[in-house]
């Protein structure tokens, strides 16, 4: 048989397969009917055969070129991507990952580096206001302290939520960064990390000698720990990139990075909740005139929680 | 076992060294059929990212330009700039990831452009490589300029660097994803040449009925064929002269004869017919060959 034949005889099979691409790339697979799924199926595996036998065939160059695009295409039509199942990263969230954090010696070093430094830096700013001004900046500081001169009042409760809206876009974006930093070999996550630590320290620190202090900490207290966990997630999650590419474990240096970034995704998910949490709480209970046992008593709870969920279901585990 | 793990994962990342440095991939499916993927470069995904970006952004002014106008209606203006902070941080956070996941690999910049996100093996991506190839984007994105401001301007500089340095064009967030772009090419079917011309079709019969094509010349006159269209007569001659000439020799033909009629009549009996007027297959090894492979 000649090619010429060959082609008249086959070129309406390849029409069939590309009209049928087209309909799935348009519309959902249920709607197309179990007729067509199974036409497309047998289709495509002629398709295939006709490829593979390309050569042998002699077909022409642009035929061949034409068969390349079309398998690749019902291809990726018959092998779709795979969406959210949620129960798996239910189970993940849940039973997985408390373990692996609790084990993951990037979380206690992001953890160590994190309160360490801040807590250093926080006695710093406590016994020397120089301290304070080269660090946080003489403006910044006079700002701060004049925010928090008036006692906290109640928003008329509308402005809660768009400062609720903004505390996520800035703070869940600051994590997100410090996250994607990690990848120079935790480098840049760490770099990120200290210098959070250092300015918030050297901020708490001042913030508890001046007089405004009781204001300050009417605010600050109830998001707290959501808010700071928050910050260790992200900063633990982006050093577990990083080190990857320096500990391959054997692996090539790819395949490392691509590993880790399985165990590191769901970290850092769990670090934006932890965000979007504080920054409601921000939003809503923290400038309220709630009296300050509230605000303590959710820290506690919120601190509470984070311990059950790390130790408790991280050690359930092992 | 884990070792034997080791090697396989470290087997399918690396660049078969065999590969030609080009720039398409072949990929193997499940069905153990090779077809090839075009990958697509820095240029070709740029103009896919500017249409996303511009639709990022005139989504969340448009959404917001809405939400001031209803205001002016309803006392609703600040819980609604709640809610449009936390929209426009999950689209410039995750638009990219979620069209992806939820559009098999692809968004709408890169729907209309072709192009589809897809492992480095062939198979569709899942929403965790998603979400890793988008948001390591933001270390791709650098230097940013403004890169505190949430409305940064990206200059994707380490990303081009990461694409240069490899030969499957990955960003940071590819590697990291194990992800590559692929174009989407969908190009009409190109048939045959017809050869309706008279003086080839009566040429063709000075060819030996007993002449079979190989591979590699039937290759040649494919290409030849599909493009000598495009040039003019002189050039025609230059090309086809070194494929003629030998043939001219081994069919006893006088030597003023045009190699371009000699190419075509070659192409007209190799992929067509073996004589004018008749479609009936020869003694010609084709079908053996292509049922012997089939089986």
């Amino acid at each position: 048989m000649k090619v010429a034949q060959l082609l008249d005889h086959r070129r309406e099979q390849w029409r069939d397969l590309e009209a049928l691409c087209r309909e799935l790339e348009r519309r959902r697979v249920r709607r197309l009917g179990p007729a067509a799924v199974l036409r497309f199926a047998s289709l495509y595996r002629a398709a295939c055969a006709d490829l593979a036998l390309a050569d042998a065939y002699q077909l022409p160059i642009d035929t061949v070129q034409y068969l390349h695009e079309l398998v690749g295409r019902a291809h990726n039509q018959l092998y779709r991507s795979q969406t959210f199942r949620w129960r798996h990263w239910g189970h993940e969230m849940f039973f997985e990952l408390p373990g692996r954090l609790l084990a993951d010696r990037a979380l206690w070093l992001a953890f160590a580096v994190f309160w360490g430094i801040f807590g250093a830096s926080l006695l710093l700013a406590f016994s020397s206001r120089e301290y304070c001004e080269r660090v946080v900046g003489q403006e910044a500081l006079a700002h701060l302290e004049a925010s928090f001169s008036q006692p906290v009042v109640d928003r008329d409760g509308t402005g809660a939520s768009a400062m609720s809206g903004f505390y996520v876009i800035h703070n869940a974006g600051i994590g997100l960064r410090c996250f994607a930093a990690g990848l120079v070999f935790g480098i840049g996550g760490l770099l990120i990390t200290i210098s959070n630590a250092v300015q918030l320290g050297a901020v708490f620190g001042h913030m508890l000698t001046v007089e405004q202090r009781a204001n300050f900490l009417q605010f600050v207290t109830a998001h707290g720990p959501f808010e700071l966990t928050a910050v260790v997630f992200s900063s633990a999650a982006g050093m577990r990139l990083g080190f990857s590419l320096v500990a391959t474990g054997g692996l090539a240096r790819v395949a490392s990075l691509r590993r880790a970034a399985t165990e590191a995704v769901p970290t850092m998910g769990a670090a934006v909740i932890l965000f979007c949490l504080a920054a409601l709480i921000e939003g809503f209970l923290s400038p309220s005139s709630a009296p300050y046992a509230v605000k303590a008593g959710v820290a506690i709870l919120s601190a509470s929680l984070l311990l059950l969920y790390v130790v408790g279901l991280g050690l359930r585990k092992h | 076992m884990v070792a034997a793990h080791r090697a396989a994962a470290n087997n399918s990342d690396m660049a078969n060294p065999r590969r030609p440095l080009d720039s398409r991939i072949e990929i193997i499916t499940p069905e153990n059929i090779a077809f090839q993927y075009v990958l697509a470069g820095p240029f070709r995904r740029l103009p896919a990212y500017l249409i996303d970006c511009a639709l990022c952004i005139a989504v969340l002014v448009g959404t917001l330009v809405l939400l001031s106008l209803s205001a002016t209606f309803a006392g609703i203006l600040t819980v609604g700039i709640g809610l449009w902070l936390v929209f426009a941080f999950v689209l410039s956070w995750f638009y990219f990831s979620l069209f992806e996941t939820f559009w098999n690999g692809q968004t709408p910049g890169k729907r209309l452009l072709g192009l589809r996100v897809l492992s480095v093996d062939g198979q569709p991506i899942n929403a965790l490589q998603a979400i890793v190839r988008n948001i390591v984007r933001n270390l791709d994105a650098m230097p940013m300029l403004g890169a505190n401001a949430e409305l940064g301007v990206p200059f994707y500089m380490v990303g081009l660097l990461a694409m240069a340095a490899n030969d499957r064009y990955q960003r940071l967030g590819d590697l990291a994803g194990g992800t590559i772009v692929v174009v989407e090419k969908r190009s009409a079917l190109g048939g045959l040449t017809p050869m309706r011309r008279g003086d080839v079709l009566a040429f063709a019969q000075n060819i030996p009925v007993q002449f079979v094509t190989g591979r590699a010349l039937a290759q040649a006159l494919s290409i030849y064929v599909a493009r000598r269209e495009r040039f003019s007569a002189a050039r025609r001659f230059e090309i086809a002269r070194v494929l003629a000439e030998p043939f001219c020799e081994r069919f006893d033909l006088p030597e003023e004869t045009d190699p371009d009629l000699l190419l075509c009549a070659l192409y007209y009996r190799t992929f067509i017919a073996d004589r004018p007027g008749r479609d009936a297959s020869g003694p010609v090894a084709v079908p053996a060959v292509a049922e012997g492979a089939g089986r």
